[in-house]
């Protein structure tokens, strides 16, 4: 092989301690590592989804029958991913703090990036930069540039229809940081990626715009040679376990699209159901006027009805916010998934070109030029590149579609728990004989 | 049942109860009477009806339904469905229950039952039926009579209405409500030999009445008011609950189609595979629960209709002390005019305007013999028109008297049902949400084994 990129490649294990509760993430109820973070039943509230992860199993070891909430098993995964690893984490990556800037041309949100780190990449312990949105694009152009073997997280939509979503609302806001939170720990948690020196910049530089200007040439050799792969070759043979990613992607970004299809579809309903409440409840209270006896009773139930009503307004709410976006993440990680295999293709087809050009010029001694075993270089490192990032995807897709059902179950949970306690404090009241007036 | 009921005209008539007051009482004295804490305790009719056959301890059921085809007045034919009514006597001494009488009955002869209930009593709120066509339909609820649905509902209402009837302290004594129960053929010619119709008050009648009338009882103004609210709020608070169980209804169907793509997502993936089925299959049970849950609202549903079709018997009740009130005013201000006439002939002075009045000036004086004549017949008028006050005078305390102690009775009635009904509805969502909490924790169960 002729020179490999300056790291060593990754290991194919999966992840180790990549959901450990950051540190630093500030609540009470925070525990150390390793130890007793039975999940939460409120998964959700956390401020960025990766916060109060439970350790959860890697791909390699059979989930088993022990559930996650068991501490002893918890610690013996633990040490598994302990031994299959061998690293300990050694950077920590926060997005919070959103806040607007108001300038004469402009008006836009910057949020505060804090990075601990004992890498030595780092020269400091610890930053704290203010980026915006168009810095992380910057970030990630400039990675899928100069990594383009690897798969590049995606980032929360661009361009919002102006109008139509406010792009200043609380809600809007928060949404937008947690993706971005999940989108740097991502990278943080790539073995090749968190050491890309873009990345390093983007977290530590106190003038990101200066560094933007100088356009640091960082790419890769491997990098460098992927960019200027020429297209128009045909593939021949796609491996199989490339083309089985391939349709695998295919029906996975088909089926979530359905999903989101169908979230849509239930949130609409939910809204018009709300809206009929809204003028439900209120005409038993239109009622109790009439009435005498009955009138407590009467306006127990439109305060009841009311009541449920809010949790039904707090449900839809948090599905939109929350379970929407992450939704609309994935299918975007699919697509962009896709277009690097189509890359990798590419690399392949080019590849083939070049060898089978050799074969038809008929030399004695067919040496195969430098430039052919230089594709070929270029095709096996983007498979193991690829190869080793679909694992660690795989793997990352099932905890978070894990924590995102198990999310939105808990929100309808909760939305029927508030409900089932308006109606059950009712109960007294209605039944409650009325005194003589 | 031996003994015979009494003739239901005589039921009609009042029993002198109090003592009148003078006999040409202006018009203030007859009204708003009110016998306040003279709340009678049996039946209105109390003196003469001690050997009744009362109801000891009978059972009544509406147990089938069943659809029938025949000929109608026009020779048509026509569907329609019968009801089984059977009725089962307690014996005191073991509580068993013995068969009596069974016969079928269709709707029109219920309705033919209580307009002559109505015509009757009207001093009593007559329980109502259940509606005649289904009206309140959220989408996939069935408009259609012959709907199974809708026919069992209807049973249901039925048998509510003669159990109703049955335990009014008035209207249980009825004879022909008796021959409902227990009489088959040639009941309906019965009914109509009491000739009930001819004695209905005509609509014109009673719309006169209402906007002419001067002086009404306040209690019934009130009522009359109150009724209407009552019907207006109810007839709202269905229409928007049947919006409610449309989008219920589509909610939860909705999230059936997670089931099919939770299966189909199951399909490529390894590990995450059997939680997302298990999951799916979840979510395919909470979409089919709602079917139960809304069958069980419309119960609730149907006791909010009952009450809302009596605020119309409530009215009925305030319309007859209208027509009655206005009755005794006419009558009132006719003996008033003939007094007055009778007057100005005596002393010769013309106060008012006469037709006679003008004539005489125009052609000359009467004879004496022709006034002396006159005189003598208003006389006799006012004699009889006096006697005619006095009792419909009595008539008409007598009526607020006897509504009034039904108006009371009913109100405990509707709080009690009402209070029920609120009840049982307030159980009803309180299961929902249980279900709602199992289904998802189930569900959450199954995706966190993914």
């Amino acid at each position: 092989m002729s020179g490999g990129p300056p790291k060593a490649l990754p290991s194919t294990g999966p992840q180790s301690l990549r959901d450990m509760p950051h540190p630093l993430a500030g609540s009470s109820s925070e525990e150390a590592v390793g130890g007793d973070s039975t999940p939460s039943p409120d998964l959700l509230t956390a401020r960025s989804f990766g916060d109060k992860d439970l350790i959860l199993p890697n791909g390699g070891t059979p989930a088993g029958t022990a559930s996650p909430a068991s501490s002893s098993s918890l610690l013996n995964r633990l040490q598994l991913d302990d031994d299959m690893d061998g690293e300990t984490r050694d950077l920590f990556v926060t997005v919070d703090d959103p806040k607007k800037h108001v300038c004469t041309m402009e008006t836009y949100i910057t949020y505060r990036i804090t990075t601990k780190s004992t890498r030595v990449e780092f020269d400091l312990p610890e930053y704290s930069v203010r980026r915006r949105y168009q810095d992380f694009d910057w970030l990630r152009n400039k990675l899928e540039e100069s990594q383009p073997t690897h798969l590049i997280p995606p980032l929360p939509e661009k361009f919002v229809v102006k109008g139509v979503v406010d792009r200043f609302s609380e809600e809007f806001v928060e949404t937008r940081r947690k993706a971005l939170d999940k989108f740097l720990k991502r990278i943080t948690d790539h073995p090749v990626l968190s050491f890309n020196e873009h990345f390093n910049v983007f977290l530590t530089a106190k003038d990101l715009n200066a560094h933007k200007k100088q356009g640091m040439a960082l790419l890769t050799r491997v990098g460098e040679s992927v960019k200027h792969v020429a297209g128009g070759y045909k593939l021949r043979n796609r491996p199989l376990e490339f083309a089985a990613i391939g349709e695998y992607l295919d029906t996975f970004a088909l089926k979530l699209g359905t999903i989101d299809r169908i979230a849509q579809r239930i949130i609409k309903e939910e809204i018009e159901y709300l809206v009929e409440l809204r003028e439900y409840g209120p005409v038993y209270s239109t009622w109790s006027a009439l009435e005498a006896e009955l009138a407590e009773p009467l306006e127990g139930v439109s305060a009841c009805i009311g009541n449920c009503s809010t949790a039904l307004e707090e449900l839809t709410d948090d599905m939109t916010e929350d379970f929407l976006p992450v939704l609309r993440e994935y299918i975007l990680y699919s697509d962009s998934m896709k277009s690097v295999l189509k890359k990798r293709d590419q690399v392949q087809a080019e590849y083939e070109a070049k060898l089978e050009a050799v074969a038809l010029r008929k030399e004695e001694r067919p040496k195969v030029p430098a430039d052919v075993e230089k594709c070929q270089d270029r095709m096996e490192c983007f498979n193991a590149d690829l190869k080793a990032d679909m694992e660690r995807w795989q793997n990352n897709k099932r905890q978070d579609f894990r924590q995102l059902l198990m999310g939105m179950a808990d929100k309808n949970i909760q939305y029927y728990e508030k409900c089932l306690m308006a109606w059950e404090s009712i109960i007294p009241l209605l039944q409650e004989k009325q005194e003589a007036k | 049942m031996e003994q015979a009921a009494p003739d239901p005209e005589r039921l009609l008539q009042p029993a002198p109860l109090e003592p009148l007051s003078h006999p040409d009482a202006g018009l203030e004295s007859m009204v708003g009477e009110e016998t306040k804490g003279a709340r009678d305790e049996g039946p209105g009719d109390g003196t003469m009806t001690e050997n009744n056959f009362s109801l000891k301890k009978i059972e009544i059921s509406v147990s089938e339904a069943e659809k029938r085809t025949g000929r109608n007045a026009m020779n048509m034919q026509e569907t329609y469905t019968a009801y089984l009514i059977e009725t089962r006597s307690v014996e005191h001494s073991d509580g068993q229950s013995v068969l009596t009488d069974s016969l079928w009955r269709r709707y029109s002869e219920f309705e033919l039952l209580r307009n002559y209930l109505l015509v009757y009593y009207p001093h009593i709120v007559v329980p109502p039926l259940p509606e005649k066509r289904a009206e309140f339909v959220w989408h996939k609820l069935s408009a259609d009579n012959m709907d199974p649905d809708f026919v069992e509902r209807r049973r249901i209402g039925l048998e509510n209405f003669l159990l109703r009837v049955a335990s009014h302290p008035i209207l249980c004594r009825d004879k022909i409500f008796y021959l409902f129960l227990t009489q088959e053929g040639n009941w309906k010619e019965t009914v109509n030999e009491t000739g009930f119709q001819l004695k209905a008050d005509s609509r014109l009648k009673a719309l006169n009445a209402t906007f002419r009338v001067k002086n009404p009882d306040k209690r019934f103004i009130e009522l009359k008011h109150y009724s209407d609210e009552l019907q207006s709020v109810i007839s709202h608070l269905l229409r928007v609950r049947a919006r409610v169980a449309d989008r219920l209804y589509g909610v939860y169907k909705v999230h059936g189609n997670y089931g099919r793509v939770f299966s189909e997502w199951s399909a490529i993936e390894k590990e995450m595979g059997d939680g997302l089925q298990s999951a799916g299959h979840h979510m395919d049970v909470y979409a089919s629960s709602i079917d139960d849950i809304l069958e069980d609202e419309e119960h609730y549903a149907d006791q909010l209709k009952e009450y809302l079709f009596y605020a119309e018997a409530l009215r009925a009740v305030c319309r007859k002390h209208e027509l009655t009130q206005y009755d005794l005013e006419t009558a009132a201000q006719d003996l008033a005019a003939k007094k007055q006439q009778c007057e100005e002939l005596a002393t010769g002075t013309v106060r008012t305007f006469s037709l006679k009045g003008m004539t005489t000036k125009l052609f000359g004086q009467e004879t004496p013999e022709q006034r002396e004549a006159r005189i003598k017949m208003l006389e006799e008028q006012i004699k009889e028109g006096e006697q005619q006050l006095k009792s419909k005078n009595l008539e008409g305390r007598e009526f607020v008297k006897n509504a009034w102690a039904d108006i009371e009775r009913f109100k405990e009635q509707k709080n009690h049902d009402l209070k029920e009904a609120l009840i049982s509805y307030a159980v009803m969502q309180i299961s929902m949400c249980k279900k709602g909490i199992q289904v998802w924790t189930n569900a959450k169960e199954c995706f966190s084994k993914m």
